[in-house]
C-alpha cells in the first residue's frame, strides 16, 4: 500500500494520467500530508478507460466510505458514467477524475503539468499555478485551507 | 447527509429535486434512500424521456426489493410487448460511485466570499499570517521533487500505521 505501487501500476499498465492534489502539491513542495493519490485520465481514449477500469478493478477498488460488502462494479462503464470516483484499494485510497475543475479536461490538464521522476517511477504531475486554480476553483474549505502554503511556494519559486 | 450531498449522491440537479417533489407532492428528506430515489427518477426522466410520474412508479417498483434482485422489470404494457427493465446492480454500483463522491468530496461549504486575510498581494505575509512556516517551505524548495515524495511515502505510511493503531 504506497504511493509507489500506484504510480507504478499506473505506469506499467501505461494509463494516461496527471497527478494532481495532495501529491502534486507535495512534489511542488507543500508539505502537507496526504493518503490519497488524485489523478485525470484521458476519459476521451476507450482503451485508456479500459485499462485504468482493469487496473483497478484488479486492485479489488471500492467506493471509499461507504459500507463493505454491497454490490460494485469496477468496469470501464462505471468509469465513464462517473466524472470522480473516490475509491479505496489494496495498494492504497486513489480518486481518479475525468477533468479538473478551473482547469479542465485531460487534455488541458496535459498542457499544464510537468514531467518528474520520483518513486522510481516517471510520470506528469499539474503545475503549481494550475493547482493553485484547481483548489480555488474546488471551493471547498479544505482546499482554501491549503491555498496560503501553495501561493507562498509560487511566490518564493518566483523569487529564486 | 446534506442537501447538496444528497444531490451528489443521485447524480441529479437540487433544484430538479426540490421542483420535482413540490409537483409529486412529496417531502423531500436529505439521506442517502431518497438519494438513491430521486438518481433513478432523475434516470429515467432525463435519459429516457418518461413523465415525472411514471418515473417515480418506475423506482418505486424497481428499488422496492432492495439489493436482493439483480434486474426487475418495473413497467410492461398489457400485451407485454414493451417492459422497462432497470439493472439493479449496475445502478448500485453507479449510486454507490456517486454516494462516495458525496462523501467525501462534498464537505459543507463555507457560506460567502473565502475569508482572505493577511496582506494583498503579498502572498509570504498572508502565508505567515496563517501560520505557514515559510522555513519549512524554503527547505523543501532545496530539495528535488524526488526527494520531497520519498519524504511524503515515510510520512503517509506513519500516518496510516497509527490511524491503524488508533482503530
Amino acid at each position: 500500500m504506497s504511493f509507489a505501487s500506484m504510480l507504478s501500476g499506473l505506469t506499467k499498465k501505461k494509463v494516461r494520467f496527471v497527478v494532481v492534489g495532495g501529491v502534486a502539491a507535495a512534489a511542488h513542495g507543500s508539505s502537507r500530508v496526504t493518503n490519497d493519490l488524485d489523478i485525470c485520465y484521458d476519459a476521451e481514449a476507450v482503451a485508456n478507460i479500459g485499462a485504468l477500469a482493469s487496473l483497478l478493478a484488479g486492485w479489488h477498488a471500492y467506493p471509499r466510505g461507504v459500507e463493505k460488502g454491497l454490490p460494485f462494479i469496477m468496469d470501464d462503464r462505471t468509469l465513464r458514467n462517473a466524472p470522480i470516483l473516490t475509491l479505496t484499494t489494496s495498494e492504497g485510497d486513489i480518486d481518479v477524475m475525468d477533468r479538473i475543475a478551473g482547469v479542465g479536461p485531460y487534455d488541458a490538464v496535459r498542457q499544464h503539468s510537468e514531467r518528474i521522476s520520483a518513486l522510481g517511477v516517471r510520470f506528469r504531475v499539474l503545475d503549481l499555478p494550475s493547482l493553485i486554480k484547481a483548489k480555488r476553483a474546488a471551493g471547498r474549505p479544505r482546499d482554501f485551507d491549503h491555498l496560503p502554503e501553495l501561493e507562498a511556494l509560487l511566490a518564493l519559486r518566483k523569487n529564486q | 447527509m446534506t442537501a447538496r450531498q444528497t444531490a451528489v449522491a443521485a447524480n441529479a440537479n437540487l433544484k430538479w429535486i426540490v421542483n420535482s417533489a413540490a409537483l409529486l407532492g412529496r417531502r423531500v428528506r436529505y439521506d442517502r434512500q431518497q438519494a438513491k430515489w430521486w438518481g433513478l427518477v432523475w434516470l429515467v426522466t432525463e435519459e429516457l424521456g418518461l413523465s415525472l410520474r411514471a418515473a417515480a412508479a418506475v423506482a418505486t417498483v424497481a428499488l422496492r426489493g432492495g439489493s436482493s434482485s439483480t434486474q426487475v422489470t418495473a413497467g410492461a404494457d398489457p400485451s407485454g410487448s414493451a417492459s422497462l427493465i432497470v439493472d439493479l446492480a449496475r445502478y448500485e454500483s453507479f449510486f454507490l460511485a456517486n454516494l462516495s463522491r458525496a462523501l467525501v468530496h462534498e464537505t459543507p461549504r463555507r457560506r460567502g466570499r473565502p475569508p482572505r486575510r493577511g496582506i494583498k498581494g503579498d502572498a509570504l505575509a498572508t502565508a505567515r499570517h496563517y501560520g505557514v512556516d515559510l522555513d519549512l517551505i524554503r527547505s523543501a524548495i532545496r530539495r528535488t521533487p524526488a526527494e520531497r515524495l520519498a519524504l511524503l511515502e515515510t510520512n503517509a505510511a506513519f500516518v496510516r500505521d497509527m490511524r491503524r493503531r488508533t482503530a
